[in-house]
């Protein structure tokens, strides 16, 4: 969602985009020869994105949050996969799910799958594999035994029952790498376990590990072996500067890259136009983000004069090179998720800027310009400090174009930028005025809006939470979620999404201005089936279970 | 000797001073390392929640003892050589990620040290000893020129030349992508062929330094009066030149050498980055970006000692080589 984040210099990264686009320009008459060598490297598949520090530590812990080796996504197959654009799922190890009850879920379990090692996989290491992320918490990392009471296997069925409804959360479940019993039980620690051979059902094993790049072969024992295109994967290490990458990446030795190239018809496209494409899809919202336990953030009519003072268009436009769409403001990810959009919704929640609009909510909240400055009671001048991380080179984009479109109406704004952690630290305390914040992106408007607006994370000011931490309480937002954590029809969760998208269109609890990109790069020399915008089945990124997605709809050019 | 056991009480001073800086300064650092660590998901586009920081929290074991049973820990590590587990790396020791990446930069940044001390040393007694001539203007203006490239930048504009446009050299790594380090002459090679560029930046930008220096240094030596005795007495031009002039012109460079040479061991945190080097310098980029303490403090630890190692060789070494020292002494 913080597309142009790894920029650690903008000075570097401007003078890397001003040289490769020159050249691309000098050398797109000559570059479209030879494309007729499909096939001729075989079926390897090239993939560019793990980060390497330079270079590489060999751990496959599927579930080490700070690992960072994308192939671990190729080798432990997760239940089904829910899709990141739409919430759609794409079965594995499981056949199918369903809700007996709202707090029962059961997946029934493919029959017939094996290990990479030989041994058989049953719905007992299903239950394994959950228990170890209770015994040991710090593997749990997307909080499963904080909704879950209890995991239990019968036949081919493994039954979860949880805490309390919540329909959405079946995703996240469904989404956990499962780990055989016959090695896992076995070993002291889990947590610090670096598991360097590692034993999976995914379509891939691990075929050879150097510190600059590793290597995943098929694995013949995968259950839909046949479909699989690739007969191996590689992953170099991604370089750690990031003009360093656009370069590495605009010469065009990868499949599949997952980089904001500024211009990148210029940059890459052209450079091989029969085979390059890209498709950069949205894959988040990014937003300013008011404390709402400060005056006069906590006013409503305060919080829509901002909305309505600012151009998201001209602030998509410098954040991300207009690559990106203004937002709309109903926290819905458009097109993705265009079949949960509330039809009632003006305009389908966009928000264009209006000055009158905005002075009369001003007004409403008690403020009107005085001598240029938008004024309170005892005329003191509205103002805020906006806190954004400086390594996150659009969001620094958006918020001085942000401060001075609100300068313009008035309001005294100024930029904290601090590193990331320092900024992290700030905004979970609740001690800001403002920050620039991603919401969203998980494909499921529920787990989008719970974990953003959920009054039950509002912790006091210097009680830190990551959720909800503009401290946002609203009893009325609590009751549609909880509605919409319950259903399990169809009719029933649009119902509850689109009140939901009403109250946060009219209390802008979160000011939402354009979305995050995601940067997918492509080439059809060697595989074709690549996610588009004409098929859009996952989103192209390639650091989570859409590699798996994308890999497995692969086909040999 | 006064001089050297003053040197040796003053070293161990100085050595108790950085070892607790080294300790304080990471800690005023504001956020913590598993802030940082969320930032790098959130630069990823995952969409972070408090379920994920507490389990990053679990796993790298942030420390919640106070700073006083830190800092005792600390220095019980540092006498017994134990600096913990990294939380950049976390199946690595500390020791196992500096081990790796010293002998990369040892050998990059060593080598272009003293190449461009040796090469730049002489062209500034050239320049010197032809002062206001031709050559004099041409050394000068060409290290004013290349002196005045920010190295990231002459690294950048190499990169984008010699390696994307024509291909001559890879774009990034110490070594080609797939191969496991070893003594091999074809990896050596290989080695070699991926250092070129980083060596070329740093040795070029590093250069205009030592020419300058030598260059003033030799202007006043050679209007001293031991040199026009020389040249009076006949002597051949190259003896007068390196022997009279350049070997007492070079005193004050040796120092600035000795305290290159200690840097050696930090890398060169901006050059090595732009290539990807494997060495000291990106590590200590990604320790700090991580708040990674266990893994900053050791490398700071290795940055100063060295520093301070070499200052005090170099402070005994003046002993031999200038003789107002051992009088004052």
């Amino acid at each position: 969602m913080n597309p142009v984040s790894h920029m650690r210099s903008a000075a570097v990264y401007l003078c890397a985009a001003a040289l490769v686009a020159a050249s691309a320009a000098a050398c797109s008459t000559s570059s479209s020869g030879n494309s007729s060598s499909s096939g001729v490297t075989g079926g390897t598949l090239t993939i560019q994105g793990d980060v390497g520090n330079p270079t590489l530590v060999e751990n496959f812990n599927p579930f080490d949050a700070t690992a960072e080796l994308h192939g671990a996504y190729l080798i432990y197959a997760p239940l089904e996969i829910s899709s990141p654009v739409n919430g759609s799922y794409t079965p594995f190890l499981a056949t199918g799910y369903k809700f007996t009850n709202p707090t029962t879920l059961v997946y029934t379990i493919r029959p017939g799958v094996k290990w990479s090692d030989g041994t058989a996989f049953t719905p007992a290491d299903v239950v394994f594999t959950f228990n170890l992320l209770k015994k040991y918490p710090a593997l749990d990392t997307n909080g499963i035994w904080s909704q879950i009471t209890g995991v239990s296997a019968s036949g081919n069925d493994v039954t979860f029952t949880f805490k309390a409804p919540d329909v959405p959360f079946a995703a996240t479940i469904a989404q956990t790498p499962i780990v055989p019993e016959h090695i896992w039980s076995t070993i002291a620690n889990p947590v610090t376990f670096a598991n360097t051979h590692p034993v999976g059902t995914g379509p891939f094993v691990l075929g050879s590990f150097a510190p600059t790049q590793y290597t995943l072969t098929k694995n013949p024992l995968y259950w839909d072996a046949s479909t699989i295109a690739p007969s191996s994967v590689v992953f170099p290490a991604q370089a750690t500067n990031q003009s360093t990458n656009q370069l590495e990446v605009s010469s065009g030795q990868f499949d599949w890259s997952y980089t904001y190239l500024p211009d990148v018809k210029a940059t890459y496209v052209d450079r091989d136009a029969a085979t390059n494409q890209y498709w950069f899809p949205p894959g988040g919202t990014i937003g300013l983000f008011l404390n709402l336990t400060k005056a006069p953030y906590n006013n409503v009519n305060f919080r829509q004069g901002i909305s309505l003072a600012l151009d998201r268009t001209t602030i998509a436009q410098k954040a991300v090179n207009g690559y990106m769409a203004p937002a709309s403001t109903s926290g819905i990810i458009l097109p993705n998720e265009q079949q949960w959009l509330s039809p009632s919704l003006h305009d389908q929640g966009l928000v264009s800027q209006s000055i009158p609009a905005a002075m009369a909510a001003f007004a409403k909240a008690g403020y009107t310009t005085q001598g240029g400055k938008l004024t309170g009671s005892g005329s003191t001048q509205a103002s805020m400090t906006i806190v954004l991380p400086n390594s996150f080179s659009d969001w620094v984009a958006a918020g001085t174009e942000i401060s001075t479109e609100l300068g313009a109406v008035g309001i005294k704004v100024s930029l904290d930028e601090p590193q990331y952690a320092q900024y992290s630290q700030t905004i979970q305390a609740g001690t800001f005025d403002a920050a620039i914040g991603g919401f969203g992106g998980t494909g499921s408007p529920y787990t989008d809006f719970n974990e953003a607006l959920n009054g039950s994370f509002a912790a006091p000011v210097h009680t830190p939470t990551v959720n909800n931490f503009e401290r946002y309480t609203n009893t009325g937002v609590d009751a549609a979620l909880a509605t919409l954590a319950a259903a399990t029809t169809a009719p029933a969760q649009q119902k509850a999404t689109d009140q939901l998208e009403t109250m946060i269109y009219n209390n802008v609890p979160v000011v939402l201005l354009y979305y995050g990109g995601s940067w997918g790069l492509f080439s059809t020399k060697h595989f074709t089936g690549w996610p588009s915008a004409s098929d859009p089945y996952t989103l192209p990124t390639n650091y989570n279970y859409s590699l798996l997605t994308v890999v497995t709809h692969l086909v040999k050019a | 000797m006064r001089y050297v056991s003053r040197k040796v009480v003053l070293f161990i001073i100085t050595l108790w001073a950085a070892i607790t800086l080294n300790f304080v300064l990471p800690r005023l650092m504001p956020g913590s390392p598993v802030d940082a660590a969320l930032g790098k998901l959130a630069s990823a586009g995952v969409p972070i929640t408090n379920a994920e920081k507490a389990a990053i929290e679990a796993q790298l074991g942030a420390p919640h003892t106070s700073l006083f049973v830190q800092y005792g820990d600390y220095l019980k590590n540092i006498v017994t050589l134990r600096f913990g587990t990294s939380y950049s790396f976390p199946s690595e020791t500390v020791a196992q990620a500096i081990g790796k990446a010293l002998p990369w930069t040892v050998a990059l940044v060593g080598v272009t040290t003293v190449f461009a001390f040796v090469i730049g040393t002489l062209l500034g007694v050239y320049a010197g000893w032809h002062r206001g001539k031709l050559g004099d203007s041409s050394v000068t203006i060409g290290a004013t020129f290349f002196g005045a490239f920010p190295p990231f930048w002459l690294g950048l504009l190499l990169l984008y030349w010699l390696s994307f446009k024509y291909g001559w050299f890879p774009i990034k790594g110490g070594y080609n992508p797939g191969t496991i380090p070893n003594w091999s002459l074809s990896f050596l090679g290989d080695a070699v062929d991926h250092s070129v560029l980083p060596a070329l930046t740093l040795a070029i930008t590093a250069l205009s330094g030592w020419v300058f220096g030598m260059r003033n240094n030799m202007i006043n030596t050679l209007g001293e009066d031991f040199v026009t005795f020389a040249e009076a007495n006949g002597l051949r031009t190259r003896t007068v030149a390196l022997l009279y002039a350049a070997r007492n012109a070079l005193l004050p460079n040796v120092t600035a050498f000795g305290l290159s040479l200690g840097a050696v061991v930090g890398g060169a945190v901006l050059v090595e980055g732009l290539f990807s080097y494997p060495g000291v310098g990106n590590l200590l980029y990604i320790a700090v970006t991580n708040h990674d303490f266990p893994l900053m403090q050791a490398l700071f630890l290795v940055i100063t000692l060295s520093m301070l190692v070499t200052i005090f060789i170099v402070d005994l070494l003046y002993v031999r080589l200038d003789p107002r020292v051992r009088s004052t002494a």
